[in-house]
C-alpha cells in the first residue's frame, strides 16, 4: 500500500463499487481527509458526512444517525466522535464495519498502526524489539498516546509515556494489560531531560488546551517538556522525531526540529493513507 | 377488615429481639398476638400457612427514586408503579427522593407528595424533602415547615451540598427539627466529568475518573460540622473503603452518625464497566473488590447499620447512549432481598435477624417512624413473608418498575419476599405462591 500512497504505485480499483461514509463528530483535517484518500486509492466511493450540519445536531443519536446511514447501503462507516466507546457502541448495533477513526480520550487504531508503520519503515524492520520509544506530553488526554501504547508493545517496544504528573497519571503504566500479544512494556516517567539519552524515537504530543480550559498545565511547561532544537541534539544519533498533528510549532516542537533531519511527522501522513487503504480493504472487501 | 392468622412461620423482629417459630395474630390491621411457645386458636377469619418462611416487619427501603412529578423529563416511573414495585420486593415502607421535577422544596409540594403516595395504596410512601431550595446548594431550605408537611427526611439526593456554610445550616434546622439528614455524599467538584471509579480501569476506558476522595471528603466535612449540631446525619450509599473508616471513627466519638449500603457496592466491581456497559454506571461508581471487603467489614462491625437500594429507574434512552452521556442509577428494589442475603448471610456476614435488622427498625429509626420496622403489640400489622431458600432467576423484563436498567439480569438467587402485608392486608403476594389466595380473598 506505501507505494500506491507514495504515489509510485497506481491506485486500485479493489473496492470498486463499494461506499464508504466518513461520519466525524468532531473536527479533522488530516484524518478525514487521509480516509478520504485510501477510500479513492482503492477505488472506494467516499462520502463525507459534515456531522455538525447533519440530524445530530438536532438530537439525533449517534445509532440513529449511523443507522440511517447504512440504510441507505452504505458499505463501511468511519467515525469520530467525542464519547469513548462511541463506535463500539455503534459497531454492536449496525450490519456494517465500522472503523474507529478516534473516540474521546479512549483510541485512534489507525494512528497507533500508522505510527507503528512509519517507525518500521524507519528501522527497517517489522519487529521494534528492543527499542526505547517516549510519547511526550498530555498523555492522559491523548487517544494516539493509548492506540500507541498498543501498538508498539504488541511490536516489541518498550514505551516510556512521559510528561508532569498532572498530565501523566501512574495509572497509564497499566494500560496495556493483554500479555498475550505484548512482548513491550510501558513505563511512565515525570522528566524528560533525563530519558532524552537512552531512548530510539520520541513523539510529540500536542498540548491540548481546549480539553483542560489551561488547567493541570503547568505554567513552565514548553521549558519542561517542549522538544527545542538543544533537546533534539541531545537525543541518540538517528533518533526519529514523531508527532501526530497538528503541531503548535514552538510549544510543544520547535519549527527546527519538527523541519529536521530527524522529523517523521510528514512520512507519518503518508504511512496514514497507506494503513488507512489496508485498513479499508481488509473490512470491505470481505463484507461483500 | 377482620382477622388474619400467619402460622408456623419464623418471626423475626429484631427491635424485640425476637427470633423463634410461632403464630401471628393480626385483627383489624393491628398486631393483636404473637405467640412464640404455644400455638394460637385457629380461628381468625383467614390464615397463612408460614411453615418454612420468614415472618419479618415490613421492610423499609429508605432510598427510592419514584420519579413523579418528572415535568419535562421523559420518565415513565410514578409513584403509584413505584410503590407497587416496592411491594414486589416485600418493602412495605419507602422514603422517596426529592431529585424530581421541581423539586419538593416547599410544604405544598411535600403536601401533595404524601396524597400522591396515599393515593396510589402501595407501600407507604414518605417522602424525603429538598435540603437547598430547587436542589441548588445555595440556600437552606425551611426544614421545620417541610417536616411539618410530612416530610421524613431532609437531602439533596442526587447532589451532595458542597458549600460549608449551607451544609453548617441545614444541620442546624435539622437538628431543631428533630429529623435526618441524607447526604449524598459526592463532592461535585471533584467528580467534573467523571464517569467511573478513578483507577488504571478508567484511564484505559479514557473514561472521566471519580475518586474516592470525593465521598470520603464530604462525609468528614460533615462529621466535622455536624459535632456541633448533633443532628441525625445519615451518609447514603458509601462506596469506599476510607468513608467506611470515616464513619467507624465518628461512631466511636458518640456522633450521631448512620451509614448506608447498596446492593451493587456489595456485590458489583468497576469491572463491571468493560465495554461501556452503561447499566453499571451509578453515582457513586462501582469500585473494587477492597472496597467491597470493606463495607461488608463495616456491616459486619455494625458501622454501617442500614441496607438501601437506591433504586433508580431510567427510560431505555437514558442508557443505550455512551457511557459518559448514559444516566447514573440502576433497579434492584425488587431482587434486593436474595441480593442482600447473598452478598451478607450467605457469605457469613451477618445472620438473617441482623439482615432484618439493617433492612426494618433501623432505617425506620433513621427517618424517625416509630411504627414502621417492627412487630409490636397493637401497632399496624406491616409484615413481609419470606421464603429464605426459594431459588428463582432475576428476570428485569418481569419488574414491576419500568426502569430496565439492572446489573442483576439473569442471576441465579436464592430467597425472595412472598407477600407484602400493609396494615393487616396482603397487598402483594407472589404470582403462584401460597399467599396469593389470601390476597385475592383480602381484597
Amino acid at each position: 500500500m506505501l507505494p500506491i500512497a507514495r504515489g509510485e504505485a497506481p491506485a486500485t480499483d479493489d473496492l470498486s463499487g463499494k461506499t464508504v461514509a466518513t461520519l466525524f463528530f468532531e473536527n479533522s483535517t488530516r484524518t478525514r481527509l487521509s480516509f478520504t484518500m485510501a477510500g479513492k486509492r482503492v477505488g472506494a466511493e467516499v462520502l463525507d458526512l459534515n456531522a455538525s450540519t447533519s440530524s445530530s445536531s438536532k438530537g439525533e443519536t449517534l445509532l440513529d444517525t449511523a443507522l440511517n446511514v447504512q440504510a441507505m447501503g452504505v458499505d463501511g462507516l468511519v467515525l469520530r466522535c467525542s464519547a469513548s466507546g462511541g463506535p463500539q457502541l455503534v459497531a454492536k448495533g449496525v450490519r456494517i464495519p465500522v472503523i474507529n477513526a478516534g473516540d474521546g480520550r479512549h483510541e485512534h487504531p489507525t494512528q497507533g498502526l500508522l505510527d507503528a508503520l512509519a517507525l518500521q519503515e524507519h528501522f527497517g524492520r517489522k519487529s521494534l524489539d528492543g527499542l526505547t520509544i517516549a510519547i511526550v506530553g498530555d498523555v492522559g488526554s491523548s487517544r494516539v498516546a493509548r492506540s500507541n501504547a498498543q501498538s508498539l508493545t504488541a511490536l516489541g517496544a518498550d514505551v516510556v509515556l512521559t510528561g508532569p504528573p498532572s498530565l501523566v497519571p501512574e495509572a497509564m503504566a497499566e494500560l496495556v494489560t493483554s500479555t498475550e500479544n505484548t512482548r513491550g512494556s510501558v513505563r511512565v516517567e515525570h522528566e524528560l531531560d533525563g530519558i532524552l539519552g537512552s531512548i530510539d524515537a520520541i513523539m510529540m504530543l500536542r498540548v491540548q488546551f481546549e480539553r483542560h480550559g489551561g488547567l493541570g498545565i503547568p505554567s513552565d511547561y514548553v521549558e519542561q517538556f517542549g522538544l527545542s532544537v538543544d533537546r533534539a541534539a541531545r537525543l541518540r544519533d538517528g533518533a526519529p522525531v514523531l508527532h501526530p498533528g497538528p503541531i503548535n510549532r514552538g510549544t510543544e516542537i520547535d519549527p527546527e526540529v519538527a523541519d529536521g533531519p530527524r522529523s517523521l511527522i510528514l512520512d507519518q501522513v503518508t504511512c496514514g493513507v497507506a494503513v488507512r487503504m489496508a485498513i479499508l480493504k481488509g473490512l470491505l472487501s470481505r463484507n461483500s | 377488615m377482620t382477622s388474619l392468622l400467619i402460622h408456623g412461620g419464623r418471626i423475626i423482629d429484631p427491635d424485640s429481639g425476637t427470633d423463634a417459630t410461632g403464630d401471628l395474630l393480626i385483627r383489624n390491621g393491628c398486631i393483636e398476638a404473637i405467640s412464640t411457645d404455644s400455638p394460637l386458636p385457629r380461628d381468625a377469619d383467614s390464615s397463612i400457612d408460614a411453615d418454612g418462611c420468614l415472618v419479618t416487619p415490613g421492610l423499609v427501603d429508605p432510598h427510592v427514586h419514584l420519579r413523579e412529578p418528572s415535568n419535562g423529563q421523559p420518565h415513565r416511573e410514578t409513584i403509584a408503579i413505584g410503590s407497587r414495585a416496592a411491594l414486589a420486593g416485600g418493602f412495605t415502607t419507602i422514603c422517596s427522593m426529592p431529585n424530581t421535577q421541581p423539586p419538593p422544596d416547599t410544604a405544598d409540594r411535600i403536601k401533595d407528595l404524601v396524597s400522591r403516595g396515599k393515593m396510589a395504596n402501595a407501600a407507604r410512601v414518605y417522602p424525603i424533602a429538598c435540603g437547598t431550595m430547587n436542589r441548588a446548594g445555595e440556600e437552606a431550605t425551611d426544614v421545620q415547615k417541610l417536616i411539618d408537611a410530612g416530610a421524613q427526611g431532609i437531602s439533596d439526593d442526587g447532589d451532595g451540598v458542597a458549600c460549608d456554610a449551607v451544609m453548617d445550616t441545614i444541620l442546624q434546622r435539622v437538628a431543631a427539627a428533630d429529623t435526618c439528614f441524607m447526604q449524598h455524599c459526592q463532592d461535585p467538584t471533584m467528580t467534573l466529568g467523571a464517569a467511573m471509579n478513578a483507577g488504571a480501569l478508567a484511564v484505559r476506558m479514557g473514561l472521566g475518573e471519580w475518586p474516592p476522595a470525593a465521598e470520603t471528603s464530604m462525609i468528614e466535612r460533615d462529621v466535622l460540622l455536624n459535632g456541633k449540631h448533633g443532628a441525625r446525619y445519615h451518609a447514603q450509599h458509601l462506596s469506599c473503603s476510607k468513608s467506611v473508616d470515616v464513619i467507624r471513627k465518628a461512631r466511636a466519638e458518640g456522633q450521631t452518625v448512620t451509614a448506608e449500603a447498596s446492593p451493587h457496592h456489595l456485590l458489583l466491581t468497576e469491572e463491571a464497566c468493560e465495554g461501556y456497559n452503561t447499566i453499571a454506571k451509578v453515582n457513586p461508581p462501582l469500585r473494587t473488590s477492597q472496597d467491597i471487603d470493606a463495607i461488608k467489614e463495616g456491616i459486619a462491625q455494625g458501622v454501617i447499620t442500614i441496607l438501601a437500594t437506591d433504586q433508580a429507574p431510567h427510560p431505555p434512552q437514558a442508557k443505550e447512549t455512551d457511557f459518559a452521556s448514559a444516566a447514573f442509577g440502576m433497579v434492584s428494589i425488587e431482587c434486593a432481598l436474595p441480593l442482600y442475603k447473598r452478598a451478607l448471610v450467605d457469605e457469613g456476614v451477618i445472620d438473617w435477624s441482623r439482615l432484618i435488622a439493617m433492612m426494618t427498625c433501623e432505617p425506620a429509626n433513621l427517618v424517625g417512624l416509630p411504627e414502621a420496622g417492627r412487630l409490636r403489640m397493637g401497632g399496624p400489622a406491616d409484615v413481609t413473608l419470606i421464603d429464605p431458600d426459594l431459588e428463582w432467576t432475576i428476570d428485569s423484563s418481569t419488574f414491576l418498575t419500568t426502569g430496565r436498567n439492572c446489573p442483576f439480569d439473569g442471576w441465579s438467587v436464592s430467597g425472595r419476599a412472598l407477600a407484602s402485608i400493609i396494615a393487616g392486608e396482603v397487598r402483594w403476594a407472589l404470582p403462584g405462591a401460597r399467599m396469593e389466595q389470601t390476597a385475592i380473598a383480602g381484597h
